[in-house]
């Protein structure tokens, strides 16, 4: 194999690996868009997943107790936005800031107590393991970069697989959508949207927990900012894929692929890495404008 | 909604304000070894000398100067969350434009150029997410959040590159002179004349949003978008208008900090003014005058985060915490359920 195409499935499995927080993360927001709010605590809740997950997989070395805390942390954090801007009809934005905020502050306090830093806390935790035989990987092109990811990539896609199918077959998923569309009628006929809102929200919480904790499980670590704008991103991608699971997870994918040159590009060209570290947010904002053309034009 | 469960906005920032110093108590009590110290230090520190109070004092300036801003662009239903890189940038042109100029100018020329240009870049930067709105139906949220990122990376890459200090083991630009610097007001702190200007801009905001048609056209846009199209007002401009208004201040902010106290661009020196600014925006509950006692309790629980820090170990991101409970409180429209139901 030449070493362009060595390149390029590099490129590209580290691709579908950055692609993991986001397709979480963006598939449970989904519910929260299509409940009709626009959840900009994504962000904050994959920080608070980030933390509390790895510091749970650290402690007991399971993985899947460090998951499960890092649901219960960003699901308790949706539940108290949920509860200011439901129940005490507080600002849905400025909660979401608030939200924002508080992640920022109780990781930053909470890893000085317990690990007496602000800075990287280190975890010895077994990565999560492949899933899919050896003799797969041997597969041109889709061996290396599909096979070949992990335990963790594959329960993403699940995840976004499930998140479908509850939107589009279940009652849950359909009262979520018509409260978005319609929220007077939904209340007509007998239900509540404000549950349903609070329902969007707990899920929002659980995608972005996941998401959170992916990104602290890819470096095995917890540092300040982890999330460092990708909740924004996984926010971006669900405009861009129009609430469409499927076009979303295409965003992911493109949004990760951005991610992934600018990593390939920081390790082997003169550009500077300042400069690099910008492309990903450039990509979004790039990407946001065209679809808000089509929007535009939609009218 | 209804009256008897609606908390009046005296009762909210009574409740803010109220619930994040109890937090402050709370946590001060949790985390250090001697409470009575560390509470007396958070508390009573920033009035204890001059030199404290003067800090105190400069550190609400930025505060008020962008929060006026982000007051004005609420007002007309515009969000900017990209009040980071706006006050940044404008640091950096200002801080670009004052080394330039050097001795070529007297002091005053050289403090009204770098303040024009530094406000310039910040109303460029949030205009450009207000016609995005206006023209592509792109959420200005969202946008100015993303620019914004971007536009810190290239800040970074300015400071750290073709602007690096060659002489300073920081991550800094080359530092201004002492003449070109705003002339300090309470010495030996750094509060400088930027504080008038900035009481100036409050005053002249208040008289201009109930006085003049521009005030009550933004307003009107904010309140009712259709009724304004309808009285023939352009919406887009108001959008537009009022990101770059609320872009300017934050990039004038960031331009007086680097004449003024800084003296220069280091690399990340005003991180979350921009934040903080939209707290003390939201604390200010709309009103252009408010914006004062917002920015100088939003200072004034970062200078004593920071007092404790250096007295006991807590971290100062503590502040996030506090600004976050005090949103929440701000926000709320509503009493709980559970309580208007045992009241009944």
């Amino acid at each position: 194999m030449s070493a362009t195409s060595l390149v390029l499935i590099d490129i590209l499995k580290y691709t579908v690996a950055a692609a993991t927080p986001l397709l979480f993360a963006s598939m449970g927001g989904l519910f929260s868009e299509l409940s009709g709010m626009l959840n900009i605590a994504l962000e904050g809740l994959m920080g608070i997943g980030a933390f509390f997950g790895m510091a749970a997989a650290g402690l007991s070395g399971s993985l899947m107790i460090g998951a499960l805390a890092a649901v219960c942390a960003a699901v308790l954090g949706a539940l108290l936005m949920g509860s200011v801007t439901i129940r005490l009809r507080a600002n849905l934005f400025i909660a979401g800031l608030a939200m924002n905020l508080l992640s920022g502050g109780i990781t930053a306090v909470l890893s000085q107590w317990w690990y007496h830093t602000k800075a990287v806390v280190a975890f010895s935790i077994a990565s999560p393991p492949a899933i899919f035989p050896e003799f797969l990987h041997a597969i041109p092109l889709i061996g290396p970069i599909i096979f070949t990811q992990s335990s963790l990539a594959v329960s993403s896609w699940l995840w976004a697989l499930a998140v479908a199918a509850i939107i589009r077959r279940t009652r849950h998923g359909m009262r979520i959508r018509a409260t978005g569309m319609n929220a007077a009628a939904v209340a007509a006929l007998g239900f509540s949207p404000d549950r349903s809102r609070m329902a969007a929200l707990i899920w929002s919480g659980i995608g972005s927990g996941l998401g959170g904790y992916a990104l602290g499980l890819s470096i095995s670590a917890f540092v300040p900012n982890i999330v460092s704008g990708r909740g924004w991103v996984a926010l971006v991608a669900i405009y861009l894929g129009q609430r469409k699971p499927l076009w979303i997870a295409a965003s992911c994918l493109l949004f990760a692929l951005a991610e992934s040159l600018s990593n390939y590009i920081q390790g082997f060209s003169t550009i500077p890495p300042l400069l690099v570290l910008a492309l990903p947010y450039a990509v979004t904002l790039i990407s946001l404008i065209v679809a808000g053309k089509k929007r535009a034009a939609g009218y | 909604m209804s009256s008897e469960s609606s908390l009046r906005s005296s009762t909210r920032l009574s409740l803010a304000v109220g619930v994040s110093l109890a937090l402050t108590c709370a946590v001060l009590a949790l985390f250090s070894a001697d409470f009575w110290g560390a509470l007396g230090q958070f508390f009573i520190a920033p009035f204890s000398n001059r030199y404290f109070f003067g800090n105190f004092l400069a550190d609400a300036v930025p505060l008020a100067i962008s929060g006026l801003g982000v007051l004005i662009a609420f007002r007309s239903k515009n969000f900017n969350l990209g009040g980071e890189g706006q006050l940044y940038s404008g640091a950096l042109v200002a801080g670009i434009l004052a080394l330039r100029l050097g001795q070529a100018t007297d002091p005053l020329e050289l403090w009204i150029a770098a303040s024009v240009a530094g406000a310039l870049t910040g109303a460029l930067i949030a205009a450009l997410s207000g016609a995005l709105k206006a023209y592509r139906g792109v959420s200005e949220l969202i946008s100015s959040f993303l620019i914004s990122a971007i536009v810190v990376n290239v800040v970074d890459f300015f400071i750290t590159g073709p602007l690096q200090d060659p002489a300073s083991n920081f991550q800094t630009t080359r530092q201004l002179a002492a003449q070109f610097l705003l002339p300090k007001i309470l010495v030996p702190s750094k509060l400088d004349i930027s504080a008038c200007v900035a009481l100036a801009l409050v005053a002249g905001a208040a008289v201009a949003a109930a006085r003049t048609r521009i005030g009550f056209e933004l307003k009107i846009c904010g309140e009712n978008e259709e009724f304004a199209r309808y009285c023939g007002i352009s919406v887009v401009r108001y959008d537009v208008g009022a990101m770059a208004f609320s872009g300017a201040l934050y990039g004038l902010a960031g331009a007086l900090l680097v004449i003024g106290p800084q003296a220069r661009v280091m690399r990340g020196f005003s991180s979350g003014i921009g934040w903080s600014a939209i707290s003390v925006a939201l604390l200010a509950q709309g009103s252009e005058l408010g914006v004062v006692p917002a920015a100088l309790f939003v200072a004034f629980l970062g200078a004593g985060s920071n007092q404790v820090m250096i007295g006991s170990g807590i971290p100062s991101e503590i502040i996030s915490i506090l600004q976050a409970v005090a949103l929440f409180f701000i926000t709320a429209q509503a009493l709980p359920r559970v309580r208007r139901r045992r009241k009944a």
